[in-house]
């Protein structure tokens, strides 16, 4: 369904992405992980369109969308639940997931009430508070308002940039059952995680990415049995060790 | 010619040519408008220091033009002093009206600088408007009388034009010598980055209040020239809001920051618009829309376009290459002097010392329900360098940001050697010891390297603005001084020979190692880094680790926040690891790699079975 | 304490309110689309007066067809500023903008100048000059023409903004562009949109206050900066508070100038403005209400 090669993403001088590639294929649930500042986002934004990329290309449902609009690749099926949420404060839950059909076309209104109805399904608390502003809302409460508005847009593909970012662990839990429900009911899925074991547990495949690079890709299951995992995460490569073994012998420690 | 004998010439010159001017241009009418445009030309050079070199924006400068008219001018025509010294007067009033404009402002910027600095100056025009007691009202003051020298009035305008011609020269000559010194730097810095400046141990309140100061007190003799010439009379009206923006638009049309081309500016828009009088109406929307496509095309003003010219380029070399700056840079080269890294005074005293340098109790901060540091208790021992790490949001930047004294914290205790400097000003931190970089660059990107690292020394120097302006030996042996560190620090993180590169030319790799030079520089105790190597490549990253060492082995103690793990690894004697706001582990790292709260953090656990 | 001169002060100063909340709002409207300052958001005021008078005295047009045309004029305005005024300086840092805004400002009150020339108009009064005997107080009908029709056109607003989908659209542009574009919603357009209403609401201001005072080319420059005034009093992004600091700063300024001194009328504005910004900056309504904009 979506396939991006060989992005190569600057943030002014630097560049953030040197060469990223990945597929997710239908009705999958890929995990991209990797650590802080590794380029997760960076690419989530390439794939929106909110930054265009020096190079490579990205391929959605067999059209090229890398320099098309933020907003027409919106309309294309892509939806996007950005990290931070985003949830727009000055405006009501409903109001919220109403602007999530915004790129529809032309839905008729039982399929609105039922997609909203599928909404309030899935968390009983945003019917509770249907008309309260956003800035009302706890972290977690948004967190499912910025879901639940990403699935009031009927996107193929759903792209969620840590959803479980400043969530206490009882509503990670929440967050990660509701995604393998949306799944299961039929999107696609790409999930940005820092929290590597949760997301492995629900995804299908994973993409590990270092320094603007694809270090590790496998499936979920090999990703979590892997033991380098660590070392890709905690700096703790074989020829990290050497350099400090060498380091240790050759000058004295405080 | 070598620049040093071009100077006494270039000054010859320009004398012969004041002098020479009134009998070369006859006319009555544009010798008063050249007076006027000397009179703006001063007003302009003071928003120069206060907008170019300081970066805040004032739309009150008519108002302080029109302090120091009415100042001379009651002065001479109600208490009948001399002219001379009320001119002074005009001077220094208008600059304490400067300074009571910079309090208020402090905290502001933006559209509320510019909107409270548009209310000051209405304010001032209505007190000059209604308080008929003083002012006259609206009426204004006339019979302004000419200034005397000896037994010569000078009330033609081709013989008060020597009086506007020589101040002119005078105060650019000022502001030339203010934006390449101690105070200038500082200006320069707050404008390129307020809250590095403040790291750097720049008092920012000080300063801020300091360039107000300066340039209402220019405006306010460039009035009081102008209430001494052309008709001899001032009224209310002609300080008013729009002729702020006049002044504003002068200013940045000539370039912000080049005190000739606030000379420029002034001059053409005074001159101009009578050469364009035949368009009538419409000069003024002529006028208007140049402004309009001068911003869109040339934001740079005239400064800024004739700055690029090669013609321009090589005038610039020539000149700087008599600097004295320039000069210290060839010598040490020729002489090997400063090569071979000479090294920081190392405080060698202190290394043997294994104590605690920096002690941390109880440290919080919250953000009104977000506890963002929740309780930390830190030590970092003399010598040692520590890395402070966690995921995303654990309150890293946060506790770096409350050391270095740009958060207070809500609660706590932060000590360094003993000192207690909890909730203290960043530049005062500073003095005691504490330098930092920041995790997206803040460099002083339009300076160069060299002024970069000297701003760095800033609060071990002391010239203030009389000294940097008059420039006595005692001043010249401070910059001399200064520049040899500064040479010092740039050799010792491999920056020599791009010392007049602009900072933000540099690649990335390079500008990361400016900023520690420039850190390094204020003769720090303890380094604090905030992720030193976002960005670098894993040759960059070695060199860095490199680098780290050889600043741990001056007697430097260091303290990171870093993401990259296999640095922190390599690097850190002692490691604090924090999540949500709290330290979950700490140790050398051989025992943090296996310590399973700490993985937990990072790689996420199985939270139930989802 | 004279009830009756209270009462007018009260009036006059609820009129003078609502023009400034009027223009508070445009301002505020562009700025959090945008991001920018407009200087010449007193020449939205400006500019439409003088077509008003123009249409009115020299093609002697009646009341009804003359607003309905000014309103439309205005709207195609803020369309063309922002493209031509707005559009090159996106991207620019806040002093070019500052400046140019202002450099608009000073285009546009000389081109009123040269098309119309120097001398001030009266605008003709839809209401009768007479004044309105109202619970035994002299009061000029015109200022209840002024606070009625603002009240109606805030209604109007408040609909539009809350109550239609398009309304909801330019909100979540204001709150979030980056998110409003993720969400498919065509931000050029709704800032497009945003330009147009603010020179509306300019429009609406022009034709209500001409009557007043008389039209000249200055007429928009106090006005605008202290809408300015009053937005920072609001608490600076906040449409409620600009409304609100308006009308507060309408009466304050009325009733000072009575009471304490007209020379120094438009002083208080800013008196009030450098005060609140020592002691309060976010404004009245500070965080709170800048959270629900």
């Amino acid at each position: 369904m979506l396939k991006v090669q060989g992005i190569e993403t600057w943030y002014g001088a630097i560049q953030a992405l040197k060469g990223v590639s990945l597929e997710v294929k239908q009705g999958e649930i890929v995990a991209l992980l990797g650590a802080n500042g590794a380029g997760k986002s960076t690419t989530i934004k390439t794939i929106t369109g909110m930054l265009k990329p020096a190079k490579g290309t990205i391929e959605f449902l067999g059209q090229e969308i890398t320099s098309r609009e933020v907003e027409d690749i919106a309309e294309a099926g892509i939806a996007c639940v950005p990290e931070g949420r985003h949830i727009f404060p000055g405006l009501s839950v409903i109001d919220n997931l109403m602007l999530g059909a915004t790129p529809r076309k032309n839905p008729s209104q039982p399929d609105l009430d039922r997609d909203l109805e599928r909404v309030f399904h899935l968390f009983p608390i945003l019917q509770e508070f249907r008309d309260r502003l956003g800035w009302q809302l706890s972290g977690g409460q948004q967190q499912m308002l910025a879901i639940g508005r990403g699935l009031m847009s009927a996107a193929k593909l759903l792209l969620l940039d840590e959803p479980s970012l400043g969530l206490a662990p009882v509503l990670v839990q929440e967050v990660f059952k509701v995604i393998k429900q949306i799944n299961k009911a039929g999107t696609t899925i790409l999930l940005v995680e820092q929290n590597a074991r949760m997301a492995l547990l629900i995804a299908n495949r994973g993409y590990v990415l270092e320094t603007g690079k694809m270090s590790l890709t496998d499936t979920a299951a090999n990703l979590l049995a892997n033991e380098d995992m660590k070392a890709h995460y905690l700096g703790a490569h074989a020829h990290v060790k050497e350099a400090r073994q060498r380091r240790l012998n050759e000058r004295p420690s405080a | 010619m070598n620049t040093r004998a071009a100077k006494p010439l270039i000054l010859a010159l320009l004398v012969v040519a004041v002098l020479v001017f009134p009998l070369a241009v006859t006319s009555n009418y544009w010798l008063n408008l050249v007076n006027l445009s000397i009179s703006f030309s001063i007003a302009c050079l003071g928003l120069n220091i206060v907008l170019g070199y300081a970066g805040q924006l004032s739309l009150a400068q008519a108002a302080f033009w029109g302090v120091g008219a009415y100042t001379s001018a009651l002065l001479t025509t109600g208490l009948g002093w001399p002219v001379w010294p009320c001119m002074l007067i005009a001077f220094i009033v208008a600059g304490l009206f400067g300074v009571c404009l910079g309090i208020p402002t402090l905290k502001l910027t933006g559209h509320y600088l510019a909107m409270t600095t548009i209310g000051f100056g209405i304010i001032l025009q209505l007190i000059l408007i209604n308080a008929i007691w003083l002012t006259g009202g609206s009426d204004g003051i006339t019979k302004i009388p000419s200034p005397w020298l000896g037994s010569l009035e000078l009330k033609d305008p081709s013989t008060f034009f020597y009086v506007a011609a020589f101040s002119l020269l005078l105060l650019t000559w000022a502001s030339i010598r203010l934006k390449d010194s101690r105070v200038g730097r500082a200006f320069l810095a707050v404008q390129g980055n307020e809250m590095a400046a403040g790291t750097m141990g720049i008092d920012t309140t000080v300063y801020k209040i300091t360039a107000f100061a300066l340039s209402a007190a220019y405006a306010g003799y460039g009035g009081a020239l102008f209430a001494h010439s052309g008709s001899h009379y001032i009224s209310p009206d002609t300080f008013s809001f729009d002729q702020s923006v006049v002044l504003l638009a002068m200013a940045v049309l000539g370039g912000n920051g080049s005190a000739i081309g606030a000379i420029v500016g002034a001059t053409l828009l005074t001159l101009v618009p009578e050469v364009l009088r035949f368009l009538k109406d419409s000069y003024m929307m002529v006028y208007a829309a140049g402004i309009v496509a001068v911003m869109i095309f040339m934001p740079g003003g005239i400064a800024g376009l004739v700055k690029g010219l090669p013609i321009a380029l090589r005038l610039r070399a020539w000149w700087n290459a008599g600097s004295a700056a320039t000069q210290q840079v060839a010598v040490s080269v020729a002489t090997g002097d400063g090569i071979g890294g000479r090294p920081i005074p190392a405080k060698a005293a202190n290394a043997g010392s294994n104590g605690t340098l920096l002690s941390v109790k109880g440290l919080a901060k919250h953000f009104g329900g977000l506890k963002a540091v929740d309780g930390v208790d830190m030590e970092v021992r003399r010598g040692e360098i520590q890395a402070l790490i966690g995921p995303n949001g654990s309150g890293k930047t946060t506790i770096l940001n409350m050391l270095s004294g740009l958060y207070v914290p809500t609660t706590g205790e932060i000590s360094l050697e003993g000192t207690v400097i909890t909730g203290r000003k960043p530049h005062v931190i500073t003095a005691h010891g504490m330098a930092r970089t920041f995790q997206n660059i803040r460099l002083f990107g339009e300076l160069t390297v060299l002024d970069n690292v000297l701003i760095g020394q800033h609060c071990h120097s002391k010239a203030g603005v009389v000294p940097s302006v008059l420039q006595p030996a005692s001043q010249q042996a401070e910059e001399a001084g200064m520049r040899k560190k500064a040479l010092e620090m740039l050799e010792f993180v491999g920056l020599r020979g791009k010392e007049f590169a602009q900072a933000n030319s540099l690649p990335y790799g390079q500008q990361r190692l400016l900023e520690l030079a420039r850190a390094l520089a204020s003769d720090p105790k303890i380094l604090l880094l905030d992720e030193p190597a976002a960005g670098l490549n894993a040759n960059e990253t070695e060199a860095l680790i490199d680098l780290l060492f050889r600043i741990r082995d001056q007697g430097i103690t260091i303290l990171l926040v870093e993401h990259d793990m296999s640095l922190v690894m390599n690097v850190s004697d002692h490691i604090t690891v924090l999540n949500f706001g709290k330290k979950i582990a700490e140790g050398a790292a051989e025992a943090i790699e296996k310590n399973q709260e700490v993985i937990d953090a990072y790689l996420g656990t199985e939270v139930g079975n989802a | 304490m004279d009830l009756s001169i209270n009462f007018q002060l009260a009036t006059a100063g609820l009129a003078m309110g609502s023009i400034y909340a009027l223009v508070a709002l445009g301002f505020v409207l562009i700025f959090n689309a945008v991001s920018v300052v407009n200087f010449a958001q007193g020449e939205f005021v400006m500019v439409p007066a003088f077509v008003a008078v123009w249409l009115m005295d020299v093609l002697k047009i009646p009341f009804p067809l003359t607003y309905v045309i000014t309103v439309i004029f205005m709207g195609v305005f803020g369309i063309v500023f922002q493209r031509i005024a707005y559009y090159p300086l996106r991207n620019r840092t806040f002093l070019p903008v500052i400046i140019a805004t202002i450099g608009v400002s000073i285009f546009l009150k000389n081109a009123a100048q040269m098309v119309f020339g120097a001398e001030p108009f009266l605008m003709h009064r839809p209401t009768p000059p007479d004044v309105l005997k109202l619970a035994g107080v002299f009061i000029d009908p015109q200022y209840i023409v002024i606070i009625v029709c603002t009240l109606a056109l805030l209604a109007f607003q408040y609909f539009f903004f809350e109550k239609t989908s398009l309304g909801k659209k330019m909100q979540a542009t204001a709150q979030d562009k980056d998110m409003a574009r993720l969400l498919g919603i065509r931000v050029a357009t709704m800032i497009a949109i945003t330009f147009a209403y603010s020179s509306i609401l300019g429009a609406a201001a022009g034709i209500l206050v001409g009557p007043i005072f008389y039209v000249t080319k200055e007429m928009g420059g106090m006005l605008g900066l202290k809408a300015f005034c009053s937005t920072i009093l609001g608490g600076f992004g906040s449409v409620p508070g600009a409304i609100l600091g308006g009308i507060f700063l309408g009466v304050i300024e009325v009733f000072a100038a009575f009471y304490i001194s007209s020379g120094y009328r438009d002083a208080f504005a800013f008196i009030i403005l450098i005060l609140v910004l020592l002691f309060r900056p976010q404004g009245f309504f500070g965080e709170k209400i800048a959270e629900k904009a």
